[in-house]
């Protein structure tokens, strides 16, 4: 239906963006094993300026330790906290508490907040939580997931992620990897547990923060340049245990989309369960600006053309982590389905 | 034609009220005299600030809009529906501004720094009863609407400015248009230097119903100081001797604000037509190839059962489209729903409306004080100083504040950012009530809130 009024200023994939993120609510995941100290993070965050007006999203008040002198009514679903916050327990579907949460900020029952910051319980795993965000049928028009961010405590991090498959999900996933708690561990541990979070995360900034304390930019900020670059310091394959890889695929030349889209939804339809995450900014033949693509398993986010290349760099990148997938593989699919379109 | 407004003063007032016109010589001394005089003594306080980035609660929004500045307008700040950006010869980028009411007739600002705007020049209107809700601006020639209060009072018609010297406006010409029956103009479209297409009423004109007083009329301006009427149209019933009916009122007194022309919009693409919003008899596509005789093309009108006051025609030539809005005109929503309606144009005589732009609850909204609803939407004015876009429609909804839609998808307009400032202090309805919107091209967007709360200038983040 779209077809009959087409825009000639739009690109291939609707308007062209001036971020990733369009209009659309940015979306805080911060995730981390039991005792971490995610919700100290939260805290501090929501009460620095960049935090006004925040919603959070939480499994159970009390695991999020908010000041009961904060809660207006300990009964209500939503309660506000200081600073234009406010705060929503999830106990089972996070999908109904966050449509419940949208719906109350346009009819102006509760502050119109800017951001969203959802709070895992420490055992989840982050990919399921990633879908939801995927598509307009769930909650991709409204909202956005900006940055997945781990938090890890310094003293007995490295024995958690040995320890348990899920803390070493959450770091791989991750945007972001805050090592918590550095004040009470000796600085050998830190430095171990930032070798071994490279080794598992390699693509993922890292950094230390005491006492929760930490720059608010770094929850708040959109996905940066920074970011991107980290995306391209991996240059090789890297293993991790449970047959997890990560690796980055580059391209020199603009990318004809069709063949693409047409390799992923192969890769998808065949492996989709194995394909963890994977996002990239392309350049595609024929799009102005660069094409920002993401795929969390079964479920390709739909793609979006920014109105400009963030730097001099035209080269397509995109970072691939999935379970017993290789590089080379999806590599010679894309390969495979160019040769046959250019066929 | 060339009558100018009557000179400022109360002893003149009912003299001036009792002739069709105000007299010539009286208004030559003081139109010229009056504009540069006034303009140091009341440009020279303006309130400036910036509130926090992030207004919170339900009351405030700020959603991916910024606001980089506000100015109250020297304490005048009660504003209409012209806005035009001219950049003056030395550079400086002047926003001109038509003002709601009585006492001043506009206000210009250098917004050359749209984070410290700066009042240049305000000026008076000579008679309390009049308003110069309308002007637009091609080069350095600017021309105000100029509206009375009831019927038969004067001066009302229009003026052309030269604003070379911007903080010297010097008057042209004013055109009369004040007669028994004629409340003067309400609202003009001058963008190709040569035409100034107006809602106006004409000493000629008798309408079957005094609300129906103001038509489409098109004045050739080629020569400013000498305007000459080339054409004008009304709607068939609405004029005393009219071989049609009248047409049938809407409900009375709440609904019933009259069939006579809003906006009159002619943009280059089509330089022979004209989106014409008519109030409550809908809104028309003319052809006015033959600038004498208008011809309507279509009509589409939504009411009943919608509460009429349709106000802007927005033509998206290469997407087929029109944006049309209504104007909410009773508090409390009293007249809600008021919207921002896409209508599908493959068909030129028959438009199709398809969707509108979604508002928030009305039960929101309803209590706040004022008006709630549509009004304006940014026009993608004609001018190298005008941001367009066919994707995205930006609107103020009084006490629903600016919001913007992604219409990318005709049929499903999508809200991407809303601006809902606090109430200006001194407001008498206890709400913003944001009255008209401008994008220059720079993606600067200027509101202005309809009784005291001036100027506001943000950035579009989205």
């Amino acid at each position: 239906m779209q077809e009959l009024f087409p825009s000639p200023a739009a690109g291939r994939f609707g308007r062209r963006q001036k971020r990733e993120r369009g209009a659309r609510i940015p979306v805080t995941v911060v995730t981390g094993f039991l005792g971490a100290g995610k919700t100290t993070l939260v805290k501090h965050f929501l009460a620095t300026p960049e935090g006004a007006g925040t919603a959070v999203l939480i499994n159970e008040f009390g695991e999020a330790g908010i000041d009961d002198a904060l809660l207006r009514d300990s009964t209500e679903k939503t309660v506000l906290l200081g600073n234009g916050c406010l705060c929503c327990n999830f106990r089972s579907d996070l999908q109904v508490a966050l449509h419940r949460l949208v719906v109350d900020r346009e009819r102006g029952v509760i502050p119109h907040f800017g951001r969203v910051l959802i709070e895992t319980s420490g055992l989840a795993d982050p990919s399921p939580i990633l879908t939801t965000f995927a598509t307009d049928r769930a909650l991709g028009g409204e909202l956005f997931v900006e940055a997945v961010i781990a938090v890890i405590a310094a003293a007995d991090g490295v024995k958690t992620v040995e320890k348990f498959a899920e803390a070493r999900r959450q770091v791989m996933l991750a945007d972001r990897i805050v090592i918590s708690k550095t004040d009470i561990a000796d600085e050998e541990a830190a430095d171990t547990l930032t070798t071994r979070l490279r080794d598992l995360n390699p693509r993922a900034r890292v950094i230390a923060a005491d006492y929760g304390r930490l720059d608010p930019a770094w929850i708040a900020d959109a996905a940066s340049a920074r970011d991107g670059a980290a995306f391209l310091a991996e240059a090789a394959e890297v293993e991790h245990t449970d047959g997890v890889k990560s690796f980055t695929l580059t391209e020199d030349t603009p990318l004809a989309w069709e063949p693409f889209a047409r390799a992923m939804e192969t890769l998808i339809a065949l492996r989709g369960a194995d394909l963890l995450r994977a996002k990239g900014l392309l350049n595609v033949a024929g799009c102005r600006g660069p094409v920002v693509v993401q795929f969390v398993q079964h479920i390709a986010h739909p793609p979006v053309e920014l109105a400009a290349w963030p730097d001099a760099d035209r080269k397509s990148r995109i970072v691939f982590i999935t379970r017993d997938i290789g590089e080379r593989e999806v590599r010679d699919l894309l390969a495979a389905v160019r040769g046959l379109a250019k066929a | 034609m060339s009558k100018r407004p009557a000179k400022k003063a109360k002893a003149s007032a009912k003299k001036a009220a009792r002739k069709s016109a105000g007299k010539p010589k009286a208004a030559k001394k003081a139109a010229p005299k009056r504009t540069p005089k006034a303009a140091p003594k009341t440009a020279t306080k303006t309130a400036t600030k910036t509130p926090a980035p992030h207004l919170a609660g339900p009351s405030n929004v700020t959603w991916n809009f910024k606001l980089i500045a506000h100015d109250t307008l020297a304490g005048f700040g009660g504003m209409g529906e012209g806005m035009a950006v001219q950049v003056a010869k030395d550079g400086r980028r002047i926003l001109w501004l038509a003002h709601e009411s009585a006492p001043k007739n506009f206000t210009a600002i250098d917004v050359s720094d749209p984070r410290k705007p700066k009042v240049i020049v305000q000026t008076d209107l000579p008679q309390g009863h009049m308003r110069s809700n309308s002007l637009e601006l091609t080069g350095d020639i600017m021309a105000v609407a100029y509206q009375t209060q009831k019927t038969g009072q004067v001066p009302a018609g229009f003026e052309l400015f030269d604003v070379s010297n911007p903080e010297n406006p010097k008057s042209i010409s004013f055109t009369d248009c004040s007669g028994a029956h004629s409340r003067g103009v309400h609202q003009l479209w001058f963008c190709d230097g040569e035409y100034v297409h107006m809602a106006a009423g004409a000493p000629d004109f008798k309408p079957t119903h005094e609300l129906d007083d103001q038509f489409y009329r098109i004045f050739d301006v080629r020569n400013p100081s000498k305007p000459t009427e080339v054409g004008r149209w009304w709607m068939p019933g609405t004029r005393e001797g009219d071989n049609a009916p009248p047409p049938p009122r809407h409900q009375k007194p709440a609904l019933d604000k009259g069939f006579r022309a809003h906006n009159t919009n002619v943009y280059p693409e089509r330089p022979d037509r004209c989106y014409l919003g008519y109030i409550d008899a809908g809104m028309y596509v003319m052809d006015i190839s033959d600038k004498a005789h208008p011809k309507p093309l279509c009509r589409w009108d939504n009411s009943p059962p919608y509460t009429g006051f349709t106000h802007t025609v927005l033509p998206l030539f290469e997407r087929n489209l029109l944006v049309v809005t209504d104007e909410s005109t009773n508090n409390n929503a009293a007249d809600w729903p008021k919207l921002v309606w896409l209508l599908d144009l493959r068909d030129e005589k028959h438009p199709v409306p398809i969707s509108t732009c979604p508002l928030p609850p009305v039960d929101a909204f309803s209590s706040r004080g004022g008006r709630f609803g549509a009004h304006n939407i940014h026009e993608n004015t004609p001018s190298p100083y005008c941001w367009h876009s066919d994707q995205i429609v930006v609107g103020t909804f009084f006490n629903g504040g600016l919001r913007a839609y992604d219409i990318s998808n005709a049929y499903q307009p999508k809200e991407v950012a809303a601006f809902v400032p606090p109430a200006p202090a001194l407001s008498p309805v206890g709400a913003i009530q944001l009255n008209d919107v401008f994008i220059d091209e720079r993606e600067i967007v200027y509101t202005v809130d309809r009784f005291t709360g001036g100027l506001y200038i943000l950035e579009m983040d989205f």
